[in-house]
């Protein structure tokens, strides 16, 4: 069932005297339950993108539909689950605390989940915090801090999952690990999950379809199916459909920088 | 502030189960170690120093109308404390109100005008004007139009708090994180929610900053009104005392002001470690 459509949208930006064409006539449709990425140059509009479907910005022209209503309706009904590219840990909160934050807010707004505590507190020790629920973030090292962005959207009860390139501030080796926890996660819960992302290998390793984009204006310049069964694990990667996907893309980006 | 306290209780509650993080448990070790010697080195510096004067007053036979020693001051002081400590709770409550009210008041400037960007350039200018004129000169008009009582001091530390409050709260509402700030808007929280989880909590470590100067501004401000027309307190003693030239008891009546300074910024400090229990600044302290 096609649960979020975006029917060709289009978004300037104006600063002083220059106007940006962030996206022009943009349009996917993404299927409940599952796992999009988005993937581009930088600056093709991807972040914009993602957030006119969150109602944090709105599009010029077009239509975009969450599960029937506008992104600002969806947004009330509290149906998005946000993670931004640093993680948006309040300080003065500990981790557990963190996790209550979406139940505090717009309480009486959208569909009355019950806070799961237990289901926050399996989460967190599913990606290694179990010993951390009462830690303050500055306690905890970035990957960690990141991790806690992740499952708190995942806890939140937020049907729709938006993840702003999580891992970028991350190392490689974190981000690897961090890869294979969420895709773990998300395989059990089945959210609708809008990635965006730099990394080619990440998309291929966690999506279900891969929307490809391209510069000035943003536009998408093809959607790839990614067939590649499930439970998925790092195995994966070494297998040649996985390196036939990644090479695919590869040569779907460079064919729009050549141009 | 009802996050804040919360978390405040929260972190209470969670020690005692000790399988909280290690790294906290250290944290709070050291801080209480450090302290100690937090408290020997200033109190060396102060018997050093006092020992000096008194010496210097003794070899030098210096007459006590120009420098009374350390020791007849503090007998002098404790000869009648009570009546010390009687003009001292006059001074420390016009001063303590005053601070009160002053940040009461600079709190609801704050929220005012980093609200609107109209308001912050109609209001700011006056609160400008009144924090540029100095208190010197409008304590005597605040003591003709309000009387020889508490109201006019209460009223000058109260301005003297105001300004330092105002711009600090202002920053500390609007130096919002950014993806904090949209991550609350994703959920469709509404201004009150982002006010009280994120702007409030998010301006502590700056009003708590402006505290620590503003609590001893405020004491000054109390001091400075009473020299302008009073009976009670600790300015007023000081006044009266320098005419009748009465050294020892005058500086008996400055010790209490200079105690009173310190015990209360100290207040503020203790106060400031509690709550900010999760800034980086409260990290490590020492040195
Ligand atoms: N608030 C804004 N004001 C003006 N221009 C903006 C704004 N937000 C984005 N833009 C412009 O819109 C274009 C797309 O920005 P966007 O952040 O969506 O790109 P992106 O694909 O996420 O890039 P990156 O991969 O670097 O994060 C850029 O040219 C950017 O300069
Ligand atoms: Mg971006």
């Amino acid at each position: 069932m096609t649960y979020i459509t975006v029917n060709r949208i289009s978004k300037k930006f104006k600063r002083r005297d220059q106007i940006t064409e962030a996206l022009r006539d943009v349009g996917i449709e993404i299927e409940q339950g599952t796992f999009v990425s988005l993937i581009g140059p930088s600056g093709c509009g991807k972040s914009t993108l993602l957030r006119i479907i969150g109602g944090l910005e709105t599009a010029d022209d077009g239509d975009i539909r969450v599960g029937g209503v506008t992104p600002i309706e969806a947004q009330s009904d509290k149906q998005f689950g946000f993670v931004p590219q640093a993680p948006a840990l309040f300080p003065w909160r500990t981790v557990i605390e963190n996790m209550r934050l979406p139940f505090e807010v717009n309480r009486k707004g959208g569909r009355q989940t019950p806070e799961q505590s237990e289901e926050a507190k399996e989460l967190l020790r599913s990606v290694g915090l179990g010993e951390f629920l009462d830690a303050y973030p500055k306690e905890l090292s970035g990957g960690m801090q990141q991790r806690v962005g992740i499952v708190r959207a995942f806890a939140s009860g937020a049907p729709i999952l938006l993840m702003d390139e999580p891992f970028s501030a991350l190392d490689e080796i974190t981000r690897e690990m961090i890869r294979y926890q969420l895709v773990e996660i998300w395989e059990k819960h089945k959210k609708t999950v809008v990635f965006v992302t730099h990394s080619i290998r990440e998309a291929v390793f966690l999506s279900d379809k891969i929307v490809v984009m391209s510069n000035r204006p943003g536009r998408i310049s093809e959607i790839v199916d990614v067939d590649l069964p499930r439970p998925r694990s790092h195995e994966l990667e070494e297998t040649s459909e996985y390196q036939r996907y990644v090479h695919h893309i590869k040569g779907l980006l460079r064919e729009r920088w050549e141009q | 502030m009802s996050s804040t306290e919360n978390a405040m209780e929260n972190r209470v509650s969670a020690s005692p189960r000790g399988k909280a993080v290690p790294r906290v448990k250290l944290g709070k070790l050291f801080g209480s170690e450090g302290n100690w010697s937090h408290y020997i080195q200033p109190a060396l510096a102060f018997i050093v120093l006092f020992g000096t004067w008194e010496l210097v007053v003794r070899i030098f036979n210096v007459n006590p109308l120009t420098l009374p020693a350390p020791s007849g001051v503090l007998k002098v002081l404790f000869s009648d404390f009570g009546f010390y400590l009687e003009h001292a709770g006059v001074t420390l409550k016009e001063a303590v109100i005053g601070f009160s009210v002053g940040t009461f008041v600079a709190l609801i400037g704050g929220v005012l005008m980093s609200h609107s960007r109209f308001l912050e350039r109609t209001l700011l200018p006056i609160a400008v004007l009144a924090s540029v004129t100095p208190i010197v000169a409008i304590a005597p008009l605040l003591i003709i139009w309000f009387g020889f009582g508490a109201l006019p001091k209460i009223i000058i530390a109260a301005i003297i708090t105001f300004f330092p409050m105002l711009v600090n709260s202002i920053t500390g509402f609007r130096s919002i994180d950014q993806n904090n700030y949209e991550y609350l808007r994703s959920l469709h929280a509404n201004k009150l929610e982002i006010f009280l989880k994120l702007r409030l909590p998010n301006s502590l470590p700056y009003l708590f900053s402006a505290s620590k100067t503003c609590i001893s501004l405020s004491v000054i401000g109390a001091v400075v009104a009473e020299w302008s027309g009073s009976d009670k307190g600790l300015g007023n003693l000081i006044q009266m005392f320098s005419n009748y030239m009465q050294m020892e008891k005058m500086f008996a009546a400055i010790l209490m002001l200079a105690v009173m300074g310190i015990v209360l910024t100290t207040l503020v400090r203790f106060i400031e470690q509690r709550a900010l229990y999760w800034h980086s600044s409260t990290n490590k302290r020492n040195g």
